[in-house]
């Protein structure tokens, strides 16, 4: 073998393994997230029930999406990053305590911080707070085509909820929908 | 290259009437320009078209989410196909078919980007969309400078255009690491020396710097892109001084130059509210000297870019006044009888400069 053309073929090889190893990467990240984070139930706001399994994926609301924080230093806005902490309620639901733009130093054994983006900002002078809606990564859920109508007709008029995998650094997952606390659908690591 | 030959095809007979040339040097000169000649290939350009749109038969097939496989089986699929296609790159290249090896390498990286949407779709990551866009242009950079291959560097550049300007439409600000990204991909293109590619970087770079004005002070930037639109500009008359090399960088980079300045200056004219009209009238004046200037260029240099550049902002600067004035206090007759007048008197400026240089020893 000429080095020339080891050297074509050497390179071929790094570009493949570093390419297949990113991919890899972000699978392992993913599959890693949903298998050893912490799971957390959120309940869904309905949008509009009927619109909800339209298309191949749904789209989900929390309380959690809106939230109001108190004017700090730093001011929200759109893009930036924003960590809310949720609170285990006795009843087993998890509530929003706090939310502002940076990682709280401390959180209890009850508690999970979750790591969002603002989508859209605006400051409320009179009450002297700052809303924001955010997006966490666990708002769309891509189903398979044409399975949407069966979703829709099993949720009916119940009560939707959905499973998270919450890391230490704050990032979600989806991991499955919950239907009058049963688990409808369950995020297969494979 | 078309156009070069053709135009020996006129002056070579020319020339060798007027005696300044022999027969024998005629076609010693046909023959250079022939093995010379890099024409483009209709069979590379259809290659690089048929990879394009492999990509986007994988995307597509993405976008399907079949479920007919597993998602085991869809990754395994993917990942084999981006193999693949890069293992059929290197036996083109073996073969000595560098033009379709390139094409494999572009559909490997257009395979490698299908890839990360799969990923995200399949394990619902509703992340931040230009992450993964960075991703893939990166992907694409690494091949590109690894296996020498200009499309691919040529995409990574498209996509770190399209990951800055996605961040920028969703936060509103200006996204500086924007130009970590274009440095890396423009010292790739240096490195090759890729001069369709340094093309291809000012245009988004230019593109860039235009956004700034709507995102800096809070969309009333169009001064600054005004500013760094001269500069570039005379930085380009300065470049022949740098050497040779460089020289034959100083037209494109004034007619970069004064094409981003005038975009600042139509954004300050037509984009800015209240615009008083005395302001109008000399942000008008600057306008169209400064698209004269370039037709000037143009025809100093023989430019036909800079020229049809300064023809086509001429064309918009006066229809955009147009519309802007016409039912205001300014009548659209008085008007054109306004430009005519500038254009005429700095048509008188240009030939006393004119006049002046060639009376210079």
């Amino acid at each position: 073998m000429t080095s020339e053309r080891r050297n074509l073929w050497l390179g071929i090889a790094v570009v493949v393994a570093v390419q297949i190893g990113v991919l890899g990467w972000m699978v392992w990240d993913r599959v890693h997230l949903l298998s050893s984070g912490r799971e957390i139930v959120l309940e869904v706001v309905p949008v509009d029930p009927r619109s909800l399994f339209r298309g191949d994926y749904v789209i989900l609301n929390y309380d959690i999406s809106r939230v109001e924080t108190p004017l700090g230093k730093k001011r929200l806005h759109r893009g930036s990053l924003i960590f809310t902490t949720l609170q285990k309620t006795k009843d087993g639901k998890w509530k929003l305590t706090a939310a502002g733009p940076e990682r709280p130093e401390s959180v209890g054994p009850d508690q999970v911080v979750l790591k969002g983006r603002v989508r859209f900002a605006s400051r409320v002078a009179r009450r002297g707070s700052d809303v924001a809606t955010v997006n966490y990564g666990i708002e769309s859920f891509f189903i398979p085509e044409g399975t949407g109508r069966e979703l829709e007709k099993l949720v009916g008029q119940k009560k939707l909820a959905a499973l998270i995998a919450v890391d230490e650094s704050g990032n979600a997952a989806l991991k499955g929908l919950i239907v009058d606390g049963e688990r409808v659908y369950e995020e297969p690591l494979f | 290259m078309w156009s070069y030959r053709s135009k020996l095809d006129n002056d070579l007979p020319r020339w060798r009437e007027a005696g300044w040339l022999t027969a024998e040097g005629e076609a010693s000169i046909r023959k250079d320009v022939a093995s010379h000649g890099r024409s483009l290939e209709l069979a590379p350009a259809l290659a690089i078209i048929g990879a394009v749109l492999i990509g986007f038969a994988a995307m597509s097939f993405i976008a399907a989410n079949w479920d007919e496989m597993s998602r085991l089986a869809r990754l395994a699929l993917i990942f084999a196909s981006l193999g693949t296609a890069y293992g059929i790159a290197g036996i083109l290249f073996e073969r000595g078919h560098p033009a379709f090896a390139h094409a494999a390498i572009l559909a490997g990286v257009a395979l490698f980007g299908a890839g990360i949407m799969l990923i995200a779709q399949i394990f619902h990551i509703d992340g931040h969309p230009p992450d993964a866009v960075l991703t893939w242009a990166l992907g694409a950079l690494g091949a590109g400078v690894v296996l020498g291959s200009n499309p691919a560097l040529a995409l990574a550049m498209l996509l770190m255009g399209l990951w800055s300007g996605w961040e920028m439409v969703e936060s509103g600000v200006v996204h500086w690491p924007f130009l970590l990204g274009w440095g890396a991909v423009t010292a790739a293109f240096l490195w090759r020396w890729w001069v369709p590619g340094l093309h291809f970087a000012a245009v988004v770079l230019s593109i860039w710097i235009i956004c700034l004005g709507y995102l800096l002070f809070d969309g009333h930037g169009h001064g600054v892109v005004v500013g760094v639109g001269l500069l570039i500009g005379a930085a380009g008359l300065a470049l022949p001084s740098l050497g040779e090399r460089w020289s034959a960088f100083s037209s494109p980079a004034v007619a970069y130059g004064m094409t981003i300045a005038f975009a600042g200056l139509f954004a300050v004219q037509f984009v800015e509210e209240n615009v008083p009209l005395f302001g109008l009238i000399l942000l008008a004046i600057a306008a169209l000297t400064l698209v004269l200037a370039g037709i000037g260029f143009g025809l100093r240099t023989s430019s036909s870019a800079a020229l049809w550049l300064g023809y086509g902002g001429f064309s918009l600067e006066v229809l955009a006044l147009y519309f802007k004035t016409v039912g205001t206090l300014l009548g659209s007759s008085l008007f054109f009888l306004a430009t005519g007048f500038i254009v005429i008197v700095l048509a008188a400026v240009a030939y006393r400069l004119h006049a002046r240089m060639e009376a210079q020893p």
